[in-house]
């Protein structure tokens, strides 16, 4: 099962995210394939090449959940309409929490 | 309290044990998620934004400061430190591993607390009168009937997968504190002579289709209490639309079928149960219960307390906290003690671990080991007496949780929002924030009066704003926050859905349109002791949209 994101155009760079298993971490598919918490390492994909990379994650149950498309420019950084939500993914909540609060 | 017996723990440790095994399958990809998420739901565990979230049952809202502390422990073990109070008077962790939460749910059940029945199509948590059993107001006690809904609803085998979810409150006193009318059941004790029943109001609910509760029965005799609530949920069970999730709560049904028929129809299946299969509560068994709640043996003081009024005359702040933050209690001498989670500029709910312990603590030592949550997201000390209220008073101030605000304009009621939720489509903790610096002023605030604002970040309502005497609803436009307001919402007994004013407003100009709202009010109100929702239904909302839109 995917998450219901926005659709995306198949010319369109997007990127492969998903929650960690384990921990419901954010993790983003890298250029090699596999899973990273870095944003840094996100890797842009279009195309079928993209759909091939969506089809793989959505076979590794036990290690990532709900895998889905994010847009992403062609370096891999965050864009388009689900922008902020993308961003919270990303970097945590946007107000301070806990003893920083 | 209620206390759990021997069953009690045996089946919340087997399912620790039962969920335990299932969280190991779904590590190992023996399960997958489409498999396991019905699980997890079943134990509490959602995953939302950026991580799991875990949400504890506090059954209505009634807590000790054993379990709080332990509370406190998963937070500061588990969590990042704190944890947020929610509006159904439950506490959810934002931040457990999916890999901890067997042991989290471990350590729950050495506490007698679990997470069962807190998500899911099922009975969830039934919420009540955060001051039950000390309002000064109150007639009957509704705890009791809250723990006899719970053992009764708890693995109902008929009612574990509904439609929907399904919501049931219970109030006993006059004033409606636990917001009966949005409850799928909404129940208000009554006397009859010597019987104690209930009015029973079904079909209310907030989301995208707000409705307020009909009344279905005026009164329902204790014993047969759960034989009629059976009859409902039987009704609701097989004529409740499964076919459409939007459509499926029982107030659509309510909405679709008329509150004639509705009532109608569960007269039937009533009266079939009588005959074949009655439950008929033994009065012995409702005793046992009530003995759970026999109230704290406080002694009426026979005049004011001399340090609470020398204290109150020598610390403003103190004397401004006892006027805002103190309920009468139906002991002389006493009070009941909110203590609000509303510091401007925190998140609403939110409580750190250190806070918990110190909650715990004062319960402990002064408060006859009582702690409820409120479903406007505040913790109470239901049970203390005006000669410890210094001592208390200064541990709070410490802690930072005594904030003097309950029922200000800044002790709003907020949902996670886009900050923490899957579903959400805007921020709801940011607004709140800039709403409440507008309002920061203690001065302003109690000159303002009681007004109540709710924000929600998106269509399903968590954080109440239908009911809000001001809501606020964040909306997602081509990614970016909106935020539509809506007036004259009200959650007590005199409850009512809000008219949503006109266009949404960018979040940057949300206070300043409120401020032009609450000053609008405070020119036309008759004097201080109109509030806001009053002088609004008397003048209706014109002057005060004109306010919302008017420019800067």
């Amino acid at each position: 099962m995917t998450s219901v994101r926005p659709k995306l155009k198949p010319e369109t760079p997007k990127a492969v995210t998903a929650w960690e298993t384990a921990t419901g971490q954010t993790v983003w598919m890298a250029a090699d394939g596999s899973w990273t918490k870095e944003v840094g390492q996100i890797a842009a994909f279009t195309g079928d090449e993209a759909e091939a990379r969506l089809a793989d994650a959505l076979k590794q149950e036990g290690v990532v959940t709900d895998p889905y498309f994010m847009e992403v420019t062609e370096s891999g950084g965050i864009t388009g309409r689900e922008t902020l939500r993308e961003t919270i993914r990303a970097n945590g909540p946007t107000v301070a929490y806990g003893e920083s609060a | 309290m209620y206390r759990y017996d021997e069953f009690d723990a045996r089946i919340v440790s087997e399912r620790v044990a039962q969920f335990r095994g299932q969280v190991n399958r779904r590590l190992s990809g023996e399960l997958l998620e489409d498999e396991f998420k019905p699980l997890r739901l079943q134990n509490g565990v959602y995953l939302q934004l950026h991580a799991y979230m875990l949400r504890v049952a506090i059954p209505y809202g009634q807590l000790n400061g054993r379990q709080l502390r332990r509370l406190a422990v998963i937070a500061r073990d588990y969590d990042r430190g704190y944890g947020h109070f929610t509006t159904r008077q439950n506490i959810q962790f934002n931040w457990v591993a999916l890999k901890d939460i067997p042991d989290v749910l471990e350590s729950l059940a050495e506490v007698e607390m679990h997470a069962i029945q807190t998500s899911g199509n099922c009975i969830r948590n039934t919420t009540s009168d955060h001051f039950a059993g000390a309002a000064k107001d109150e007639i009957m006690d509704p705890r009791p009937w809250c723990e006899i809904i719970r053992q009764w609803s708890t693995f109902h085998p008929e009612f574990a997968f509904l439609p929907r979810k399904f919501k049931i409150a219970v109030t006993g006193a006059e004033h409606d504190r636990a917001a009966i009318r949005v409850h799928d059941i909404g129940l208000h004790m009554r006397q009859r002579g010597d019987v104690v029943g209930f009015e029973v109001h079904v079909g209310g609910g907030q989301g995208r289709t707000p409705h307020l509760a009909a009344l279905v029965n005026e009164f329902v005799p204790e014993t047969e209490l759960l034989d009629y609530l059976e009859a409902i949920m039987r009704v609701y069970n097989r004529f409740g639309r499964r076919d459409n999730k939007y459509k499926a709560r029982i107030k659509i049904l309510v909405s679709e079928i008329g509150a004639e028929e509705f009532r109608r129809l569960v007269s039937e299946e009533y009266a079939a149960q009588r005959e074949h299969e009655k439950i008929a509560l033994p009065p012995e068994e409702i005793a046992r219960i009530h003995a759970y709640f026999a109230p704290p043996e406080l002694t009426p003081a026979s005049g004011p307390d001399a340090a609470f009024e020398a204290l109150k005359a020598e610390d403003k702040e103190f004397a401004r906290w006892a006027r805002i933050n103190l309920h009468p209690h139906k002991v002389e001498g006493h009070a009941s003690v909110t203590i609000s989670l509303k510091p401007v500029g925190g998140a609403a709910g939110d409580a750190t671990d250190a806070q918990m312990m110190t909650v715990a603590h004062l319960a402990e030592t002064y408060a006859h080991d009582d702690i409820r949550v409120s479903h406007a997201q505040n913790l109470v000390l239901p049970h203390v007496a005006l000669k410890d209220l210094p001592a208390i008073y200064r541990e709070l101030k410490a802690a930072g949780i005594a904030t003097a605000n309950e029922s200000l304009i800044t002790d709003m009621i907020v949902c996670p929002g886009l900050d923490y939720c899957n579903l959400a489509n805007a921020r709801s903790i940011p607004v709140g924030q800039a709403v409440q610096e507008v309002f920061a002023d203690p001065d302003y605030q109690e000159d303002i009066g009681r007004l109540h604002i709710n924000i929600s970040g998106c269509i399903n309502a968590c954080g109440h704003h239908h009911v809000g005497h001001i809501g606020i609803l964040g909306v997602d436009r081509k990614g970016e926050e909106f935020y539509q307001i809506t007036l004259g919402g009200r959650a007590d007994e005199k409850a009512a859905i809000g008219d949503i004013a006109g266009p949404g407003l960018k979040a940057d100009d949300v206070p300043g349109a409120l401020k032009r709202v609450v000053d609008t009010y405070r020119d036309l109100r008759t004097d201080k002791s109109e509030l806001f929702i009053e002088t609004l239904a008397r003048l209706g909302h014109d002057p005060f949209k004109e306010a919302l839109y008017a420019a800067d």
